[in-house]
């Protein structure tokens, strides 16, 4: 499919600028049209993708901003992207709309702009577009603390209302130890790149090398028409073009001359699996899924039909659901095999839960500080016996 | 970010200067010259090295009293600043507020000057910019006796409730009680005028120096804006570049790997134990941890040397330890430099033993002084 993909805040226009690479470094062309939108002007000058003219400072006459970026608030957030919603539209002007399939906001709700901004971009661009919104919202690590949890459980609320459907990333999940502060967040994003490009760049292709199975966009987005929170699982595998690598590797060993049709399906299906039980995006229960997406994406010599079937199968044993959809996107010479799982509106996610326990318990805890403030500091300034007069 | 800087006072003065002085040779601008000491005093004075002759103002050179400043008499030195605003508001007009995110006053609270002064000029101030005014106090020590504390305690009860925030140094933990006066404040001053360079400005970042979770002015702000007073907190290791002599002979020891001991389990355990040296032994202001509203944590390092789990964990550690969840946590990259260090704001503290102590010292001076003035005019 083509989008119109717009990142907001921080991560989220890191997130697209990921995307952005991965495009170009596998040769697909599923961003017709990008834009990152942040307050903070030194966040603006980060990404390496994204063309110096599509990147949108907004607030920067805001009082509270200043080109400073929001402090985490998301109050600001979304009032400061409020204020600035008439250059924000005057940039979506130039989506060419008849050129593109959907639309996709990226944005981590744990900050102050992605969180509160986002639903106030999510709201001009349905208002402005008959197309699809989609958001792909990145949901904060546990360790990240309470402030984070509380404004992302309050943001996930206002996204998921808005858009289409709301493709979930959790931090929690995704993190790895070795490593440090940049490599933690720039392989996550890569992680979550490689799969969301995998995913909605099927079909997208403009010349003619349809297969029989070719993925469509609209298949995409009737998957993604579930609404809801959704989910992405991943697997991939080098493609061999011995066809000896692929008998050691699939552990043939007989002279059977459908060997290599059969070894084929058997990987399909098993890449297919091992997709849907990766670690998810967002972890959550396969089976609660309401309809599945899988895009299968490599040299089209390897897209065996029965694979495709016993994995189409498989999967709706699995999830127990009918609305499997297994489409293949070709990509001729490609030297990998990928299979990119999209869950659409899964249901009872650990991490949602807990996010939404944890912002209760710092909403509360806030709200206690906030009352007792004033007290607090007129208790500090005054003596035992208020003796001592201001000085003005 | 930055932010205009006001010095009122001896103090006021020298602390802006020392902050001039690091500023420069580190490319950390935190006021792009937008400065101004005000001072009271009989002679005109050009005592500062770093502060241009210009932006130095003094008042009330003709006011009776007054020598070489208001000799600790924050009455006079009230009544006098209110006589030369106009003078006052002429030099303020040399700070461009455009290009700057507030204002910082900075003084001596136990001084006639930085005390009485000090809190006219921030309501004053409150009442021209719109963007934040913060002060940054120096608390006088404790053996300096009773009138210091009065005029500190009393100050406080003014510039607390009009300031946006009141960052706090407290000269009976950072100034040594025996040494040469000049040399120990100017030491005193050094530390101060790092550790308020360190939190508020950032060097102007190439690409390579962008954190990923970069420490903006608004983030600086929203941790202030409780308001109340505020402790800073800082701390710094020095990195073993590898090339040290004890490096080498630790790598001809049996059984070594080359000296390498900087697995992921250390970077991570050292980050923690620098951010925990920073709050816990280093603030300006000694106080509860536990009575923080907000906090703020900026590590600063090579970008190879910033561990995650290190950072996650110190993050953590701080919530746990300021038993609050506003706490903001940011990366400042600095390739090649040989330092990873810890900057940790603790906002809204209320609980400070220095504070109730000094009162006290405060309410016994009052006390004694009435006695006396008793004794000196019976009825
Ligand atoms: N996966 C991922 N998450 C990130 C990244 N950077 C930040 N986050 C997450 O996104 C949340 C929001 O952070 P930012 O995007 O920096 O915040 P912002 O939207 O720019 O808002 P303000 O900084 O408050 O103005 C954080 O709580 C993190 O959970 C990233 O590079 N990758
Ligand atoms: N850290 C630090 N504290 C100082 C310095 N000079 C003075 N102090 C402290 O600040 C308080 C006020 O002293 P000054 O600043 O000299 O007084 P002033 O504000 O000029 O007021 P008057 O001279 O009384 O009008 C003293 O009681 C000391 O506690 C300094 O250079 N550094
Ligand atoms: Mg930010
Ligand atoms: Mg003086």
């Amino acid at each position: 499919m083509k989008l119109a993909t717009i990142g907001v805040g921080n991560a989220g226009s890191k997130i697209v600028d990921r995307m952005v690479e991965f495009e170009s470094e596998t040769n697909r062309n599923l961003c017709r049209h990008v834009h990152a939108i942040n307050t903070a002007r030194t966040d603006l000058a980060k990404p390496e993708y994204i063309p110096e003219e599509q990147r949108v400072l907004v607030g920067d006459t805001n009082q509270k901003s200043k080109g400073h970026g929001v402090g985490g608030d998301v109050e600001v957030g979304a009032e400061v992207m409020s204020a600035d919603i008439d250059e924000i539209r005057r940039a979506f002007d130039d989506i060419e709309i008849h050129n593109v399939d959907a639309i996709l906001v990226a944005a981590g709700l744990g900050g102050g702009t992605g969180s509160g901004g986002g639903p106030v971009v999510i709201d001009a661009l349905q208002d402005m577009y008959d197309e699809p919104v989609y958001a792909l919202g990145v949901l904060p690590g546990e360790y990240e603390g309470g402030r984070p949890a509380l404004n992302g459980a309050r943001s996930l609320q206002s996204f998921v209302n808005k858009v289409d459907n709301f493709i979930a990333f959790d931090n929690d999940a995704w993190r790895a130890r070795e490593q440090t502060i940049e490599e933690g967040y720039e392989e996550m994003n890569r992680e979550l790149a490689s799969r969301i490009v995998t995913l909605l760049a099927a079909g997208e292709t403009d010349e003619t090398d349809v297969a029989e199975n070719a993925m469509d966009s609209s298949d995409i987005i009737r998957t993604l028409a579930a609404e809801g929170v959704s989910s992405m699982g991943y697997a991939a595998t080098a493609v061999d073009t011995q066809p000896e690598g692929l008998l050691d590797r699939w552990g043939g060993g007989t002279d059977d001359d459908s060997l290599d049709d059969a070894s084929q399906a058997t990987k399909i299906k098993s890449l297919v699996r091992r997709a849907t039980n990766s670690r998810l995006t967002l972890p959550c229960g396969v089976s609660t899924a309401e309809r599945v997406l899988v895009v299968l994406s490599g040299p089209p010599g390897e897209f065996s039909r029965k694979g495709i079937e016993s994995a189409r199968q498989w999967l709706e044993d699995e999830t127990d659901t009918v609305e499997v959809l297994v489409g293949d996107d070709p990509r001729e010479g490609s030297s990998r095999l990928a299979a990119a799982v999209l869950l659409s509106n899964v249901s009872g996610a650990q991490r949602i839960e807990t996010l939404q326990n944890q912002a209760v318990d710092a909403q509360e805890q806030i709200a206690e500080q906030e009352a007792a403030r004033e007290a607090k500091i007129e208790n500090l300034i005054t003596d035992e016996n208020d003796d001592i007069d201001p000085v003005v | 970010m930055r932010l205009a800087l006001i010095g009122v006072g001896g103090a006021g003065g020298r602390v802006v200067d020392a902050i001039r002085a690091v500023e420069a040779p580190e490319c950390r601008q935190l006021c792009d010259g937008n400065v101004l000491t005000v001072d009271i005093s009989r002679t005109g004075s050009d005592e500062h090295d770093h502060v241009p002759r210009e932006r130095q103002v003094t008042v009330g050179d003709t006011r009776r009293g007054v020598e070489d400043g208001a000799a600790g008499d924050q009455d006079l030195a009230v009544d006098v600043v209110r006589a030369d605003a106009p003078e006052i508001r002429r030099a303020l007009d040399s700070i461009t507020m455009r290009d700057l995110n507030g204002v910082l006053v900075v003084a001596g609270l136990g001084g006639g000057t930085g005390g009485g002064a000090g809190a006219v000029l921030v309501e004053r101030l409150q009442q021209l910019y719109d963007d934040p005014v913060y002060v940054l106090g120096v608390l006088p020590a404790a053996d300096e006796g009773g009138h210091a504390a009065l005029n500190a305690a009393r100050s406080l009860r003014s510039v607390v409730p009009a300031a946006d925030s009141t960052l706090l140094f407290d000269n009976d933990l950072w100034v040594g009680p025996d040494a040469d006066t000049d040399e120990r404040y100017a030491r005193a001053n050094r530390e101060l005028a790092a550790r308020t360079v360190a939190l508020f400005a950032r060097s102007d970042p190439g690409p390579r120096s962008i954190g990923a979770n970069t420490i903006d002015s608004s983030d600086i702000v929203r941790t202030l804006s409780p308001g109340g007073v505020a402790s800073v907190g800082r701390a710094t290791t020095e990195l073993d570049t590898g090339g040290g002599l004890l490096s080498l002979l630790r790598s001809l020891l049996p059984g070594s790997h080359g000296g390498d001991d900087s697995d992921e389990r250390t970077d991570a355990g050292k980050i923690q134990r620098l951010v925990g040296r920073a709050t816990n032994s280093r603030l300006t202001l000694p106080c509860e941890v536990s009575s923080v509203e907000r906090a703020l944590v900026v590590l600063s390092g090579p970008p190879d040397e910033l561990s995650r789990r290190g950072f996650e964990s110190a993050r953590r550690w701080l919530e746990d330890e300021t038993d609050t969840v506003e706490v903001l946590a940011g990366d400042d990259p600095r390739p090649g430099s040989s330092t990873v260090a810890a900057t940790v704001l603790l906002s809204n503290v209320t609980a400070v033993p220095r504070i109730d102590s000094m009162q006290r010292q405060a309410v016994d001076h009052e006390r004694t002084d009435e006695t006396l003035r008793a004794v000196d005019e019976p009825d």
